[in-house]
């Protein structure tokens, strides 16, 4: 399984993966978790434990090809990093909206209408709130605890697909000085 | 009037898929006074015109509805009176009939397409040269049945009117989005019934384009 992880993890922007090589493994790993777990909020868990792994193991390619070795600080610039350049390299295209809460200042939104690896996946009615966009979620959880950015990452069905990131208070406080303010 | 339906058929011969998409079908409504001049037989619990073609009522018509009131088999919807008994009494008359082409049930859609799945076989068998293919086409003055057989033996089904062009191309289409939506989807067994919603509306698209494009080469 661990193989199955690395490969999926070449999405470098000089080696184009074909999507339907991807969707079809996506299937399986969706598959694999699926005869693992015995409810669908397991099920979840388990894709975004998955992500997880993907995303320790992306976050040092990442920061080699696309940063040029530098480190972010601000919270700001590194989710912006995530918006355009990291989801350039994994789905070829930049995310659609990112967002800060209006109620939690902790919480910010990257918005997507049409996911990539949700793109061929109908999910049935028995299987109630599952998005497999879990999976990316923890690709983003594993990249921004690793950059030292801990937090919490979901994905909902909301306008399309939503991530939703809660930052632990630490990065705020610690932005909020850094900034300044 | 472009395309009448679409079948799908696993490699074992059971229906996977079915879309009607003319889901108008001709019907006729009349008023008749009695001795009734059509003859009428029960066929599998339902009421057929047996004999007395009139008016665009044809052989083979159902009875869908008397007085308004929609048939559910042989007995009215509302109150489960046998229309049989309705027809034959004098005293309802002048009575309001209408007739329509069948609706195939589910189990007669499969039943039709395991039947087309042998009948398939048995062309390739029959044919004269070695290495013949199943039946590609089926024509009759009021549609053409087109197939195609993929190298995993999905049958992909369409009707379609006669004059109805680029149907070989609406058919590898069709292969193009069983491929993507249902084969892609973790969530649908091979050789299942196809219950995806993306396969459903992109399968839409996919026939009204086609529809579109080829009455305009008519």
């Amino acid at each position: 399984m661990i193989k199955l992880n690395h490969i999926i993890f070449y999405f470098y922007y000089l080696f184009q993966v074909n999507v339907a090589t991807f969707a079809l493994l996506f299937s399986e790993i969706v598959q694999y978790c699926q005869n693992r777990v015995y409810s669908v909020s397991e099920l979840q868990t388990k894709l975004s434990d998955m992500g997880r792994h993907v995303g320790n193991h992306y976050l040092d390619l990442l920061f080699v090809r696309e940063k040029g070795y530098r480190r972010e600080t601000k919270l700001i610039n590194m989710l912006l990093f995530i918006k355009n350049n990291f989801w350039k390299t994994l789905f070829g295209r930049e995310a659609d909206r990112l967002e800060h809460s209006n109620d939690d200042e902790r919480t910010y939104y990257i918005i997507e209408t049409e996911h990539l690896v949700n793109r061929y996946i109908s999910v049935p009615k028995d299987k109630g709130k599952l998005n497999c966009a879990a999976f990316t979620a923890g690709i983003i959880e594993a990249v921004l605890n690793g950059s030292n950015f801990p937090c919490k990452v979901t994905a909902h069905w909301h306008k399309g697909t939503t991530f939703m990131i809660e930052f632990d208070e630490s990065v705020i406080t610690r932005d909020k000085m850094v900034e300044g303010k | 009037m472009g395309i009448f339906s679409v079948y799908i058929i696993n490699k074992a011969g059971g229906l996977i898929y079915q879309y009607d998409h003319i889901s108008q079908r001709p019907e006729a409504e009349k008023t008749f006074s009695y001795p009734l001049e059509l003859v009428l037989k029960l066929v599998d619990d339902k009421i057929v015109v047996a004999f007395g073609e009139r008016d665009g009522i044809k052989v083979g018509h159902t009875l869908l509805a008397v007085n308004g009131i929609s048939l559910e088999g042989r007995y009215l919807q509302t109150d489960g009176q046998d229309a049989m008994e309705i027809i034959a009494a004098p005293e309802n008359y002048p009575i309001n009939l209408k007739f329509g082409r069948t609706r195939l049930t589910t189990n007669e859609r499969i039943m039709l397409a395991s039947m087309f799945h042998s009948l398939f076989a048995i062309g390739s068998q029959l044919s004269p040269e070695h290495h013949s293919s199943g039946i590609e086409v089926l024509e009759t003055d009021g549609f053409k049945l087109q197939c195609y057989q993929t190298m995993t033996g999905i049958k992909f089904i369409v009707i379609a009117d006669p004059k109805q062009t680029g149907v070989e191309v609406l058919l590898r289409k069709m292969y193009e989005v069983y491929s993507d939506f249902a084969l892609k989807n973790p969530f649908y067994s091979l050789d299942m019934p196809i219950r995806c919603d993306l396969f459903d509306t992109n399968l839409q698209q996919v026939i009204e384009t086609s529809e579109r494009q080829g009455i305009g080469n008519v």
